[in-house]
Parts: structure tokens; C-alpha cells; sequence
């Protein structure tokens, strides 16, 4: 298989760009992902190739949107929307919850909604409190839906593919300051499944399980901690809806000690469950130090960059963490 | 309503008990006041009475368990009566208390002391069958973590001290008239501890030799005098023993005792004694040996050793020293390095006294010389207090008017 080196956005690119070729029933739909190419670029170019009738520029309304792919994907199209922020799904949620979420149970399997819901998540970019936040706890949550978080291009080729050949809503959260990153992809169409976690680094003494935009700080914090002569292992879920628990357990009772990390506030955040998964499995007799979990601060993303910078978990704190499982930092 | 039977604790430093005997059996009645058991701590057989009336229900541990103390070890109630099985540890109660205690309490209930571990500790403890309460924990609060478990297990197997048991199984190994002797009763005691501080304690020893030739004198001048007043004979022991008191006041840490993170000073100088008795070895403890005079320290160290050696002394006369002195001088020992006694921080070994050609002022003269050997924790002080300490004994010992000041 050829590969060619693609940014996070490309690789995203490419994914639609391949299944629209071969599958007339997928679109796409959004605010200015025509000729402006949407918030971030994803779609440029494609309403070259594949005309307005299916790269739809809509009106300003989330709820319109998501309405519209509801509807779409019920009478059998595969839509893909774009919310321009994923802040923006506040207003977009009576329809993805209590109607893309519940119709295929409702009706026991006689209508489905099989469209894909891609949204940039995160902070990094100075946008502030409503243009920052991480918000996948919420989706994770609601029964009948999918949440996707690929933390790299080659992940977010093959998931989005999976994504928009799955028959159930799937909430993909991309991440703001992943799109310009680069890695070789296959040119052709590949999948991942959804549901399946993958180890970005293998290590005996500690598991750091992160997500999206952390995984590349615990491979940083891993990269340091080796010179130190700790083995991390990096687990990254991937999808959060299913969660690929026998992966994360099989990962603990190797190591014994967790680090879980990701961006979102703490309180309430997908952390809590991935520990709870942890401590009510197998993995339990093998935890030889308390879970440590490192998430966002309970504060709006500040607009100051310093200060956006320290309401997020940073590659320092990765390595503390880990350090406090092996009880070689400070003492707290 | 069952009434729990707890393991008793004899003494403050007692954290477990060994099961010796059950006089009674499951089903026996019972008198409150009956001995239904004996149980062995800290070398010594205690027996245990009943505080109820009734019939032994139950019976949670076998003879040659080691059980933490404060934990049911039985019941006793009504014949007929159900009981639960579960043996959990209780919160800090005194097992003379009257008080019923439900059993479903007692299984919520947290001890206070309960031992801090990681699941993974836990599990590969479980396994092994050994109690969390005898392993010590390096982690935050003492947590004992999966490595600590690991360093247990290291020290009790090696491949040289494979079990005893083991051994005598093996029978096709050893020749016909090889015999196995159970590690058990006061041999495992010895054992456990000398190998925890063993393990556990870094250990130094620093050497020096006194010359004897003063402390001779005085104990010729001494001994009649004693000897007429208790009929006791004045041994080179209580000379060494009044000389290690006395100095000891100028060195409370070489006086001290490791309790967990914590250096407890301690108020007293109270030595304990090297004894040894035809089961092993015992450490009778006296009391504020730098205030007995050397009639009276004599009388004290000789009825305590006899004690010790007729099996004779209370729990209390074995606990609660500062600091051991180990006298082998009466054997063919120039020096050995003994091992501290934990939670002591340092304990003198003595060589016999010999005359050997010593240096004194540009002359070769012979003297009696007698080795000193101080082995310390050097978690607890570091080589020059100690030091300082063993040059201040000997200095003692060869000028022993210092003994008056």
C-alpha cells in the first residue's frame, strides 16, 4: 500500500474524498465548508470535485444542521455534518440526543441514522472559554451514540472511515491543534474499528492511558521518563464509545500503575469512567499505586495564553504523575 | 449472642500472637476463667483465659497460626448457636471488654492500625499465605507495595535456608541419621526478627579494644564488698553494663528507638541483656541501669538472667530496652558483629579479656585487653555519634572513676 505524507486534516480530507467517490449516499453538510473550506480547511477542495448538491453550505443554526443529517440519514443518505466548534453542540443536542441517539431502539431497528458528526475540539489556539472546551464526557454518557477521538492522521483516516460505514450516530471529535500534524497514510481506503485501542508505545512500569491532543505530551512525558529509566506504556482508547476495556485491562496487569490523562476538566471527565472500568476488573489485584488522573482545571479556558496553558494538563504534569505512582517525586 | 475470643495483646509491642495449644475443642463447654488456650509472643508461653461462659462455638485458627492481635479467634455463645466465619480485624479493644459487639459490626469496623497495602501487594501476600502485618511498607504511610512483598518473600527463601519442612520431607536427600528440627515456637521468633532487622536495619559495626587493667582493680576491690552485702558475685557484665548506662546519658540518640519515621528519644536508659537459654536466646531488660549502683545492678542482672534462664520472666521483663549488650566474653570470642535489636538503635558486643602485647608509652607491655563492638542503624545515626559514643565507653572503662562523677 503506497503511503504519502498527510496532515491530521488531509488524512480527514482523504476519508471523505474516498467513501463520497464510491458511495453516493454519503455528503457532506455545514457552515462554509464550500469554497471556504470550513472553520479549519477539512473541506477545501472538495466542492471542486464534488459539486454544492453534496458539499452543502447551510445557514447558521446547529440545531438546523444536525436536524437535517437526522433526517438525511433516515430516509438512507450517510451524512457527514461539521459543527464548526464543538462548543456549538450545546444547541445542536435535542437532535443528536433524544433523536439520532434513540430512533434506531425506538423503532426496534426499523429506521437508522447513520451519520457522522466531526467537530474540533480542545484549547491551544487562544479562542477563548467558548471556542476551547472538550466536551466528549457528554456524548460518552448518552446511550446510541459512538464518540470517536483519533489523536493522529493515519488514526483519523481509518476511524472516520469505520465512522461513516457505521449504521449508529458517531460524535468525532477532532482536535484544533492536531490538524496541521504530519505522518505517512496509506493513499488507499483502510479501517480501523471502532472500539479497538492501540498501544503508541510499549513499557512495563507504568500505563498512561490518554486521549486526542494528550497523547503526544505522555509521549513526550514518556520519551523523558525513559532517560530516567521508567518504561511507560502509552495506551490510546481511541474511541471512548465502545471502550476497548480488555486492551486497558491487559495493559494494568502488566504494569500495575495507571496514569490516565486527557484534557477535558477532571471533574466528571471520561478519566473517572476508564479508572472505574479498571478498579471494578481483574486489573484491580494488579494496581500497586492509588489511579493517578490528570485532567483540565475547573475553570472557562482562559483567553491568556499562559494561563489557557496551565488549565490543561502539560507534559510536566505527565511526568509527575507518573513519578507519584513510582513513588520517586514529591511527596503529596 | 456469640461472644468474640480475641487474639490478646500482652504488651505494647506486641502486633501478633502464635497459637500454641486449643485446650478446649469446637463444642466443648466452658467456664469464664477455664485457660482454653496458650498462646506464644515475644518468646514467651502465655495461657489465655475465657471471659465468658458458655460453648466454644468456634474455633477461626489453628494451633501454630500467627494471628495480629485484637482479632477473633474464636467464638463462644450458646450451644447451638451460628457464628460467622469471617475473622476480621477489630478496631483497637481491650479483649477483657464485657460489651457485646455484633458480628456484623465488627466486620465494617476499621482497625486503626490496619496495614496499608496495594491491591497487587495484597494479592501476591494472599498467595503466599503471609500476614500484611509482618511485612514492612515503603511506600507513602508505610503502604506496603508488590516489591516490598517481594523483598519479604526474597529473605524467607533463599536458596540456602530452604524450610525445614521441606528438608524432612525429602527424606531420599539426607542421610539416615540427619535430623529435622521444626522452625517453630521461639526458634521462628528469633528467626523473624533477627532476619527484620537483619534485612531491614543497615547495620555498622565499629570496633575498639579496651584495656581492662582499672575495671580489673575495681572489681577486685568491689567484689567482697558486694558479694557480703547481696551474696552475688560482681561480674565484668554489670562493670560494662554500669559503664554503657552512665555513658548513654551523653547520648540519647545512640539511646533511641526507630518507631516508623519517627526517632523517639528515649526518657530512660533501660538495657537489655544478652541470656542464653537452652531454646535460644532471651534479652531480659533493666531498668535505669545508670542509676542502679553496682550492688544493685548486680542483684537485678543476676535474679533477671536466672529468670531468663529458667523460663521464668514476665512479657514486661522482655520489652521496652533502649539498648542490648551481647557479652560473649566468657567464650573463646575475641569480637563478633551482633545484630541490633529492632526498634533499638545500636547494641554492644564483648570479647573476652585477654592479655595481648599492647603500645604504651614507646614500651611493649602486656595488658588485658577486651574487644568492644558497637553495630548501629544507620538509618538512625551516622558513624561519628556512634563513634563518639564507643571512644566515650572506653575511655570509661579504662579510667572507671568516671563511673563516681
Amino acid at each position: 500500500m503506497n503511503t504519502k505524507d498527510m496532515t491530521y486534516s488531509e488524512a480527514i480530507r482523504d476519508a471523505i474524498s474516498l467513501k463520497m467517490r464510491t458511495d453516493e449516499d454519503v455528503f457532506m453538510l455545514g457552515e462554509d465548508i464550500g469554497v471556504y473550506g470550513g472553520a479549519f480547511g477539512v473541506s477545501r477542495g472538495l466542492i471542486e470535485e464534488f459539486g454544492p448538491e453534496r458539499i452543502r453550505n447551510t445557514p447558521i443554526s446547529e440545531s438546523g444542521i444536525a436536524g437535517a443529517a437526522v433526517g438525511a440519514a433516515l430516509t438512507g443518505m450517510r451524512p457527514i455534518l461539521e459543527l464548526q466548534f464543538s462548543d456549538f453542540i450545546t444547541i445542536a443536542t435535542d437532535q443528536i440526543i433524544n433523536q439520532a441517539a434513540k430512533i434506531r431502539y425506538m423503532y426496534g431497528g426499523k429506521g437508522k441514522v447513520p451519520m457522522v458528526l466531526r467537530t474540533p475540539g480542545g484549547s491551544g489556539t487562544g479562542a477563548a472559554a467558548q471556542h476551547s472546551q472538550s466536551l466528549e464526557a457528554w456524548m460518552a454518557h448518552i446511550p446510541g451514540l459512538k464518540v470517536v477521538q483519533p489523536s493522529s492522521a493515519y488514526d483519523a483516516k481509518g476511524l472516520l472511515i469505520s465512522a461513516i460505514e457505521d449504521d449508529n450516530p458517531v460524535i468525532f471529535y477532532e482536535h484544533k491543534l492536531l490538524y496541521g500534524m504530519k505522518e505517512p497514510v496509506p493513499e488507499d481506503l483502510y479501517r480501523i474499528p471502532l472500539g479497538k485501542a492501540v498501544i503508541k508505545k510499549e513499557g512495563t512500569d507504568v500505563t498512561v492511558i490518554a486521549t486526542s491532543v494528550m497523547v503526544h505530551k505522555a509521549l513526550e512525558a514518556a520519551k523523558l521518563l525513559e532517560a530516567e529509566g521508567i518504561e511507560v506504556e502509552v495506551l490510546d482508547p481511541r474511541t471512548l464509545v465502545p471502550l476497548d476495556e480488555a486492551s486497558i485491562i491487559a495493559s494494568v496487569s502488566k504494569t500495575g500503575r495507571v496514569v490516565i490523562v486527557h484534557e477535558a476538566v477532571k471533574r466528571a471527565g471520561f478519566g473517572a469512567e476508564i479508572a472505574s472500568v479498571i478498579v471494578e476488573s481483574d486489573a484491580f489485584d494488579f494496581l500497586d499505586a492509588p489511579i493517578e488522573r490528570l485532567g483540565g482545571k475547573a475553570v472557562p479556558i482562559p483567553y491568556n495564553p499562559e494561563l489557557e496553558k496551565h488549565a490543561v494538563p502539560q507534559v510536566s504534569d505527565i511526568v509527575e504523575a507518573v513519578k507519584r505512582t513510582l513513588q520517586r517525586g514529591k511527596e503529596v | 449472642m456469640a461472644k468474640e475470643v480475641f487474639m490478646p495483646k500482652l504488651g505494647m509491642t506486641m502486633e501478633t500472637g502464635t497459637i500454641m495449644k486449643w485446650l478446649v475443642e469446637e463444642g466443648d463447654s466452658v467456664t469464664a476463667g477455664d485457660i482454653i488456650l496458650e498462646v506464644m509472643t515475644n518468646k514467651i508461653n502465655i495461657e489465655v483465659e475465657a471471659y465468658e461462659t458458655g460453648t466454644m462455638l468456634k474455633i477461626l485458627y489453628e494451633e501454630g497460626e500467627e494471628v495480629p492481635v485484637n482479632q477473633v479467634i474464636a467464638y463462644i455463645g450458646e450451644k447451638g448457636e451460628k457464628v460467622g466465619e469471617s475473622a476480621n480485624p477489630k478496631s483497637e479493644k481491650d479483649s477483657t471488654s464485657e460489651e457485646p459487639i455484633e458480628i456484623r459490626e465488627a466486620k465494617i469496623e476499621q482497625k486503626a492500625d490496619k496495614p496499608r497495602a496495594t491491591p497487587s501487594a495484597r494479592k501476591l501476600a494472599r498467595e503466599h499465605d503471609i500476614s500484611l502485618s509482618v511485612i514492612s511498607g515503603t511506600g507513602p504511610k508505610g503502604r506496603i507495595h508488590r516489591k516490598d512483598v517481594e523483598t519479604y518473600l526474597a529473605n524467607q527463601v533463599s536458596p540456602s535456608n530452604a524450610p525445614i519442612d521441606d528438608i524432612s520431607t525429602a527424606k531420599e536427600l539426607t542421610s539416615a541419621a540427619a535430623k529435622a528440627i521444626k522452625v517453630k515456637g521461639m526458634r521462628k521468633v528469633i528467626g523473624d526478627r533477627m532476619q527484620q532487622s537483619f534485612s531491614e536495619a543497615p547495620h555498622v559495626t565499629l570496633h575498639s579494644e579496651v584495656d581492662m587493667s582499672e575495671a580489673m582493680r575495681l572489681r577486685g576491690q568491689l567484689l567482697p564488698m558486694i558479694e557480703q552485702k547481696t551474696g552475688l558475685r560482681l561480674s565484668y557484665t554489670e562493670i560494662i553494663l554500669k559503664a554503657v548506662g552512665v555513658t548513654l546519658r551523653d547520648h540519647p540518640m545512640v539511646n533511641a528507638t526507630l518507631v516508623k519515621d519517627e526517632i523517639h528519644l528515649s526518657a530512660q536508659i533501660d538495657i537489655g541483656l544478652a541470656v542464653s537459654h537452652p531454646n535460644g536466646l532471651l534479652v531480659p531488660v533493666i531498668r535505669e541501669v545508670d542509676k542502679l549502683g553496682l550492688a544493685d545492678l548486680t542483684e537485678q542482672s543476676k535474679t533477671i538472667a536466672q529468670a531468663a534462664r529458667e523460663g521464668k520472666l514476665l512479657p514486661n521483663q522482655l520489652q521496652g530496652g533502649t539498648f542490648t549488650v551481647s557479652n560473649l566474653g566468657m567464650y573463646r570470642v575475641d569480637q563478633f558483629t551482633p545484630i541490633i535489636n529492632l526498634p533499638e538503635t545500636a547494641i554492644l558486643g564483648v570479647g573476652q579479656i585477654k592479655e595481648r602485647p599492647v603500645g604504651v608509652n614507646g614500651e611493649i607491655v602486656l595488658r588485658p585487653m577486651m574487644a568492644l563492638s558497637l553495630s548501629f542503624d544507620h538509618r538512625t545515626i551516622d558513624g561519628a555519634p556512634a563513634a563518639a559514643f564507643l571512644t566515650q565507653l572506653v575511655e570509661t572503662l579504662e579510667n572507671p572513676a568516671h563511673l563516681l562523677i
